[in-house]
């Protein structure tokens, strides 16, 4: 699955870019797989895609359209979602999308991972599935405040890094 | 001949109406669009702090799509800094969500008789109550927007302190620090009562030729990524020039009185990454990802570009540059151009230095070189007009006014704008660009740098003359600056970063016309879009003919005719700046300026 490195993520969203163009052939966040949360008054960002975790809660869909696929990531059985928005509502960290009546997981370009090819900085890389994201599951709110949360949390080494004078070329 | 129409929406300040209608039918996105509107609906004479002034704020058809650096909105309006044309870009995200929420064009006409904000999601538009956001600076602002419609995600432009108090150089920035900084456009804003614009978007960017669009994104890509300064340009950002600027001896220490800095090594950018630079910091979809991110003891936040870093230390003969980033902090938040903050602070301790004024005149202020006292006050001051900072609000051709007329001879502007950092005398396409463009003082309608290259086969190939591919020639330099105005309009209409097309040359006219054509899936050729950019060139000189504009308008403040550069490399150079207008002008067609 999708490891984005916080450290190393500028906040370009060049990987929204190559996500939805990947996908559709046309850009909008609204398409991509991966989003990136911008903390700017603090400098912190970081892009969330679907971390496959051990935890899986979108599972619960009640119309039994989701299952695992051979690397972890999350399949959807088209003909029997019923655009519930479930999965969308209970992931942990706000990584599924949702757009003309479909929700939206990382599939990993089928093994060509375009947001990892054009990601400026490495900060992205391919993880294994099963990440645990319990941490997480009691956060409540929208899926774009979940992204916020999960980015706020890695927030605070960074910052202290840099607080005891850690600077770019460190 | 139409290229591209783009959707206007119409808000009406002073009856809240919303009408939704298209943008001009004779240009190509963002300013094109923008100064056909100004001419064509604004009347002439209008005071520009007044209802009637519209502002104009446009993206364009390559926005928000797959080519990189699309990331710039364009404001417009009449400028209450010079009277004249006004127009300034920003970077970030802001232009990109707009456009994904299919607006290509706002203009706001009136004036609100309460502060209010824009609220936009796709279709859903309203004027909102902004009264809780009144003396909010620009970080607050956009955080307390972000938080009580619960998406930290939605874009926010909005303006500061500095914008409600109608400062003239008052800037509109989003993403909190991606500034359109100059020409007072934030002014404008505050004059409607208009705190921000908050918008959301979903739709799709879709180019009509995929195949041709990812050819001409592709080509872009590997230009950028094959360009020399592309490490560089990654490592510093623009902070970059702060040392070519030394080794050519145009830095304008101590406000122009020298060219060379003894403490040099202190500002320079290698510092500013060693110091406090704690991480890259990118626009949208850009593979450069040019800015940075600071800490200091003081404060935090993206920046500084060259102009805040140069202007809030070299100019003002301030050697702290931790202070000088803080500074760089502060006038982001306040909602204040750094470049015209710069000039007016370091042209406040030149006229120190020569007795021309006394800090009794500035409220006691310490005016000397470098003065903390005097860059941590004067901001603030400025933004919130207390004291003298009233005056200063209005820019130093109208506080020069007050001063006196030798203070006047000190100042750095052009048709009331300042200039940048930079020393006009030694960088000839400069000097005249700062002459003769629209905006006035001002190096970024589109940037001459072939002059800085010594590349003479690039100026051939670009303006068919050699000698433009050198600072210190006066000859070719019409040419040359005719060529980057024409690609300044084309990248503030494309709404890319200007640093990528015009300062890296990796944008030209061919370029442009396949990734037009690609996206609208019909032949645009690069011959199309440089008529178009020649036309609203002459749209832009009409609209300040019309607004009174003298051809003898055209030139730069006497110190840098008649006073050569005292030191350094480029010792002894004046600017024969008359003669170039002259060379200029015959590349327009205009007959001594009328035109």
């Amino acid at each position: 699955m999708i490891h984005c490195d916080p450290v190393l993520c500028v906040g370009c969203r060049m990987c929204e870019v190559a996500c939805s163009t990947f996908h559709f052939g046309a850009v909008s966040p609204a398409l991509s797989r991966i989003r990136v949360a911008k903390l700017e008054a603090i400098g912190i960002e970081v892009a969330i895609a679907c971390m496959g975790c051990a935890e899986k809660p979108c599972l619960e869909c009640p119309t039994e359209a989701l299952t695992v696929g051979a690397r972890g990531e999350i399949l959807l059985e088209r003909d029997l979602c019923n655009a519930c928005e479930t999965c969308v509502e209970v992931c942990p960290v706000g990584a599924v999308g949702f757009f003309d009546e479909e929700p939206l997981f990382c599939d990993l370009c089928g093994g060509a991972t375009s947001c990892i090819e054009v990601c400026p900085t490495y900060a992205l890389s391919s993880r294994d599935a099963g990440i645990s994201l319990a941490a997480y599951l009691e956060v409540e709110g929208l899926p774009r405040q979940k992204r916020a949360h999960y980015a706020e949390s890695l927030a605070a080494p960074i910052r202290e890094s840099w607080r005891r004078g850690v600077r770019v070329d460190a | 001949m139409s290229i591209c129409r783009g959707r206007s929406l119409r808000i009406d300040l002073t009856t809240q109406e919303i009408d939704r209608g298209l943008t001009p039918d004779n240009g190509i996105g963002g300013r094109t669009w923008n100064s056909v509107t100004l001419l064509e609906q604004l009347k002439p004479g209008i005071d520009p702090l007044g209802p009637e002034n519209l502002l104009c704020i446009a993206v364009g058809p390559l926005t928000g799509s797959e080519l990189i650096a699309t990331c710039r909105f364009i404001a417009s309006a009449k400028s209450p800094l010079t009277g004249y044309l006004g127009d300034s870009g920003a970077r970030g995200f802001f232009a990109p969500e707009l456009r994904w929420a299919g607006h290509d064009q706002i203009v706001f006409t009136g004036a609100s008789d309460r502060w209010v904000y824009l609220f936009i999601d796709n279709d859903r538009i309203e004027i909102r109550d902004a009264s809780h956001l009144v003396g909010l600076d620009i970080t607050e602002t956009t955080v307390q927007l972000q938080t009580e419609l619960h998406d930290p995600d939605i874009q926010v432009a909005a303006i500061g302190p500095a914008g409600e108090h109608l400062v003239r150089y008052a800037i509109i920035s989003c993403n909190l620090t991606r500034a359109a900084g100059r020409t007072g456009m934030g002014a404008v804003m505050g004059s409607k009562k208009l705190k921000a614009i908050v918008v959301r978007g979903d739709r799709p960017v879709k180019p009509l030729d995929p195949q041709r669009f990812k050819a001409a994104c592709a080509l872009l890509q590997s230009n950028i990524e094959g360009h020399r300064q592309f490490e560089s340009r990654r490592m510093y950002g623009t902070t970059r020039i702060m040392d070519s600027l030394a080794e050519m001896g145009v830095l304008p220490a101590y406000h122009y009185r020298s060219a060379v800095y003894a403490d040099l090594a202190k500002v320079s950018a290698e510092a500013l990454r060693r110091d406090h630079v704690v991480k890259s910091k990118a626009c949208y979809n850009c593979n450069v990802y040019c800015s940075r991110y600071n800490y200091t003891s003081y404060s935090e936040g993206e920046g500084p570009e060259y102009e805040a870093q140069a202007g809030f230390t070299v100019k003002c003969g301030n050697s702290d540059l931790e202070l000088g980033v803080h500074v760089s902090n502060m006038v982001n938040r306040l909602g204040i151009d750094c470049i015209s903050t710069a000039e007016v602070i370091a042209w406040l301790m030149e006229c120190r230095h020569e007795h021309v004024i006394s800090d009794s005149d500035v409220d006691g202020i310490d005016l000397s070189w470098g003065s903390r006292d005097a860059l941590l006050r004067i901001p603030q001051m400025i933004a919130q007009r207390q004291g003298i900072g009233d005056l200063l609000a209005e820019g130093t051709r109208r506080a020069a006014e007050k001063f006196g007329t030798s203070a006047r001879k000190l100042t750095a502007e052009v048709k009331g704008l300042e200039l940048f950092s930079a020393d006009p005398r030694g960088i000839k396409g400069y000097a005249l660009m700062n002459a003769v463009n629209s905006r006035g003082g001002d190096h970024y309608r589109g940037e001459p740098m072939i002059e800085l290259t010594g590349d003479e086969d690039l100026a051939m190939r670009r303006v068919g003359n050699p000698n433009a591919a050198h600072r210190l020639a006066e000859d070719g330099k019409g040419a040359l600056v005719n060529y980057a105005e024409h690609m300044g309009l084309l990248s503030d209409s494309m709404t890319i970063c200007k640093n990528i097309s015009c300062c890296m040359d990796v944008v030209d006219f061919d370029l442009a016309g396949e990734a037009y054509s690609g996206l609208l899936g019909r032949d645009i050729t690069a011959h199309d879009l440089w008529k178009v950019c020649s036309r609203v060139s002459q749209v832009e000189r009409d609209y300040n003919l019309r607004e009174g504009l003298r051809p003898e308008e055209d030139t730069l403040p006497s110190r840098f005719i008649d006073t050569p550069i005292p030191d350094g490399p480029s010792k002894g150079t004046t600017v024969d700046i008359g003669r170039m207008v002259k060379d200029y002008y015959g590349e327009k067609g205009w007959e001594a300026g009328a035109r």
